[in-house]
């Protein structure tokens, strides 16, 4: 495909791309840099999204920037892992520390729609307790908001997202039936099911964002596994195809190929727009409220890099906690080989997960929790976990890829705990725009050393009870990262309040998985998009109070 | 009609299944033996029940029955057992019973003719409309099961999907109120009911080829999505029950004014 939207922006001209119809278009309100906008958002992923699509619908005047381009999923996705490459972050960072985070595939990206176009669809709620870690469970931090608030958002995404799950859910409160029915189980999913009985603790279908049955244009899974590079169905109801075209029907305005560098603030401490990078030139959008929705590398980096002498040390970071308390999740992994065929890559890679271990406190010698799900890896991923991981190479590495149809494997999501010393900071180098770019440094605690041997030996349990062969770990892999400018109840020990807004500059907003205090061990886009819902009706109402910058 | 779609129906399911197991056939050829043998019986104009009707009508039903124990051992040997994702994927628990009611009604009809032009038709000793028209009302409310089940795991997201799990019943009530009464009340509702029955079977057909068509490349990957999609035999079940019914009530009434 010669033009697949990475060269020059498509969503312009009052048209943006219709995501259903190859070539089709819809239209698009626009909106001149120099007239003030309600909200501007940095970034389109499950948080920018959301919200834009939320505010919008609420009568808000919005436009969302992206760095990343426009995809037309029908017709730019090939079934092909390396051209699929195009859908990561991979500008310059720098990682260090004892744990380095291996950055790219697992942990970003960088189009309109954010991670969620390559994301692997599980949609899961919290357990309740994680939002009072360090009350009810001793660790960790509080959240400044209620599970039970959270439980009304979370059925708002998920029937937004028309989510496939379980007629009952085996763990937590009750919640109302998934909108659409489970996926049939693949041989990987089934096994997992098989080693849960045999261990005797409970399993279930994954609640997953792709479609059991059709949804007006997007047709239902075709179950051929290309999820991780994207979806070429729409099957997978991902920001760009959901909380998009809605965004857009309400009278948002989305910029693809638009890189924000900088925030601007005036001499009250308020923020008044963004520079922002588009079609080779810089560029200012004015706006009465800027929401930043980056991810959470990227938006602890924008934050500070807007430093004024006002705000020496970065935007909303009177607290000094903007860029730290990141958190990965522990992503280990349990495989090994069974006598008949599983071709575990065939549909979704996860359709069935085990909360076993992040419901159940006792015979933990760790704080935390951790879910396991059955596996899928594409042929090239699963030959580079192998060179990785065993130094095969050459002959050898062929000889272990004819065994590709037998592999059967378990991974978790685990939690990993919050400390200061886990960030993100400047590095004095400079990426493609001139922008100084990201250090991101990571080291596990023995907490988190502890929840991932826990998870191996368990998973080691679980394969040895369906008689896998040839069992071996893979130690050291993460996914998910969150936290950076965590909420809180207080300007001192957070970054914003509990409706996204900062304790330093009431107009400026942060809406993405940054403002996690925690993770639990629960992969975190379901909850980052109902904390985006619970945003917009916040705004909504404080607006009504005149509470909200709106001149 | 009921053997016409228990067949292809079958067939494109066992097909789906690559025929893993020899007893997959099974219903192939006595669906197909039982619509073979029912063309028969239309064509043949002798007033007299026919021994190898009947064989293959009984030979169906036995065939039901056995099915429905296959099905029951595949999707309770299944992890999770009896499980929503088992009865959702796994063999269809009521899908053998349309053969087990294609052979019923065969044998009802045989036992019709065989009775020649006498007016009080009997099946074993019972009046025929009445027997008819309990298999029928059986069968349709089992078929609502069977659309209902699948619908479901559809999660209606159509609202005409609503239409088979309510309309049927409705119709089997109806039949069954016709035997209660003994037919002395009027049958128009019930035979009108029929009637938007059978229409309905045809219509199933247009709304699932229309789910097929919205599988991911439509109707051009059609070798794929007939499969993927709703089955377009299914609907069709429903006429032909509802045409039995209409016989029955026929039946009841000749009975009646006999
Ligand atoms: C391979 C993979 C699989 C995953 N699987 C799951 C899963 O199964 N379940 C689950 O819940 N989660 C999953 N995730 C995680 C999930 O996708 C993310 O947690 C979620 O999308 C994060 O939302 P966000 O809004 O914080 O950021 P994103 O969705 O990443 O969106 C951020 C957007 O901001 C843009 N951006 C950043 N900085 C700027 C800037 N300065 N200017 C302009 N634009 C900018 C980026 O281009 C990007 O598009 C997965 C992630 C990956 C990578
Ligand atoms: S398996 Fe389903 S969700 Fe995954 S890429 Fe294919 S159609 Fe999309």
């Amino acid at each position: 495909m010669s033009d697949d939207g990475r060269h020059s922006p498509r969503a312009r001209d009052g048209r943006a791309p219709d995501v259903f119809r190859p070539g089709g278009w819809v239209s698009m309100k626009e909106y001149s840099d120099h007239e003030a906008v309600d909200f501007v958002i940095v970034g389109t992923g499950a948080g920018g999204a959301t919200l834009a699509c939320k505010l919008a619908e609420y009568g808000f005047s919005v436009v969302a920037l992206d760095a990343g381009p426009y995809f037309r999923p029908l017709e730019d996705f090939a079934s092909d892992e390396s051209e699929q490459t195009k859908l990561y972050w991979t500008d310059d960072r720098i990682v260090d520390g004892d744990n380095p985070l291996q950055l790219g595939s697992n942990n970003s990206g960088k189009a309109v729609g954010g991670s969620t176009v390559h994301f692997a669809m599980v949609s899961l709620r919290f357990r309740p307790e994680w939002f009072k870690a360090r009350t009810k469970l001793g660790y960790g931090a509080d959240w400044p908001i209620d599970w039970r608030e959270m439980w009304a958002y979370y059925t708002e995404v998920e029937q937004a997202l028309k989510i496939s799950g379980p007629v009952n859910y085996p763990w937590g409160p009750p919640r109302p039936r998934y909108p659409y029915r489970a996926h049939p189980l693949n041989a990987a999913a089934r096994a997992l099911a098989r080693g849960c009985e045999a261990l005797g603790i409970g399993w279930t279908e994954t609640p997953l964002a792709t479609l059991s049955a059709p949804r007006g244009l997007a047709h239902p899974c075709v179950y051929r596994g290309f999820c991780v590079t994207g979806c070429s169905t729409n099957a997978k109801q991902s920001a760009l195809v959901t909380w998009i075209p809605r965004a857009l029907s309400a009278g948002a305005e989305i910029r693809d190929l638009a890189m924000v560098g900088r925030i601007e603030t005036d001499a009250n401490g308020l923020a008044v727009g963004v520079h922002y990078h588009r079609q080779d030139k810089w560029r200012f959008q004015r706006a009465r409220n800027v929401v930043v929705a980056g991810y959470a590398i990227e938006t602890p980096r924008l934050l500070l890099n807007s430093a004024t002498d006002k705000f020496p040390s970065g935007l909303a970071n009177s607290s000094g906690l903007v860029g730290k308390n990141l958190m990965a999740q522990a992503n280990q992994a349990v495989w090994g080989e069974m006598d008949e065929e599983v071709r575990s890559y065939k549909g979704p890679p996860s359709l069935a997960i085990t909360e076993h271990w992040n419901y159940e406190d006792d015979g933990k010698d760790f704080f935390g929790g951790y879910a396991y799900m059955s596996q899928g890896p594409l042929p090239q991923l699963w030959a580079n976990t192998q060179a990785t991981a065993h130094g095969l190479w050459g002959a050898r590495l062929v000889q272990e890829m004819k065994r590709y149809n037998h592999v059967v494997g378990l991974k978790i999501v685990g939690e990993m705990l919050p400390q200061e010393n886990n960030r993100v900071t400047l590095a004095d180098e400079r990426d493609q725009y001139g922008l100084r770019i990201p250090r991101v440094t990571y080291s596990w605690c023995d907490n988190d050393r502890r929840l991932i041997d826990h998870s191996i030996a368990f998973m080691s349990r679980a394969l040895s009870a369906i008689h896998a062969k040839n069992i071996w770990v893979q130690e050291d892999d993460t996914c998910h990262l969150n936290g950076t400018a965590r909420m809180g109840d207080r300007p001192d020990s957070s970054v914003v309040n509990a409706d996204c807004r900062s304790w330093d500059i009431p107009n400026l907003w942060i809406c993405d998985g940054s403002v996690f205090p925690t993770v639990g061990g629960a992969n975190p886009s379901l909850t980052i998009q109902a904390i985006a819902c619970r945003t917009a009706d916040r705004i909504r109402a404080l607006s009504r109070l005149g509470e909200v910058n709106l001149n | 009609m009921l053997a016409a779609s228990v067949l292809a129906d079958s067939a494109v399911e066992h097909y789906r299944g690559s025929f893993k197991n020899k007893a997959m056939l099974t219903p192939l050829i006595v669906a197909g033996l039982t619509l073979a043998m029912s063309l028969h019986g239309t064509a043949d104009r002798r007033p007299m029940a026919h021994q190898a009707r009947d064989a293959s009508y009984l030979s169906a039903a036995v065939t039901g029955l056995l099915g429905t124990g296959f099905h029951i051992y595949n999707v309770t040997k299944k992890v999770g057992g009896l499980s929503w994702q088992n009865v959702f994927y796994g063999a269809p628990l009521g899908a053998p019973m349309a053969i087990l009611l294609s052979g019923l009604l065969g044998f009802c009809s045989e036992r019709v003719r065989a009775n020649g032009g006498r007016r009080r038709h009997r099946v074993f000793n019972l009046p025929a409309g009445e027997t008819v028209a309990t298999v029928t009302a059986l069968g349709l409310l089992g078929t609502s099961g069977e659309a209902g089940l699948l619908h479901f795991r559809g999660a209606f997201h159509n609202p005409l999907m609503a239409l088979p799990v309510t309309l049927p019943p409705i119709g089997a009530g109806l039949l069954a109120g016709a035997v209660v009464n003994g037919g002395a009340r009027p049958r128009g509702l019930a035979r009108w009911w029929m009637r938007l029955l059978v229409g309905m079977g045809f219509a199933g057909v247009g709304f699932h080829a229309y789910g097929v068509s919205r599988n991911m490349g439509g109707w051009r990957n059609w070798s794929q999505n007939i499969l993927n999609g709703p089955p377009l035999p299914a609907p069709p079940s429903f006429a032909g029950l509802a045409l039995a019914g209409l016989a029955a009530l026929e039946l009841m009434r000749e009975a009646r004014n006999a």
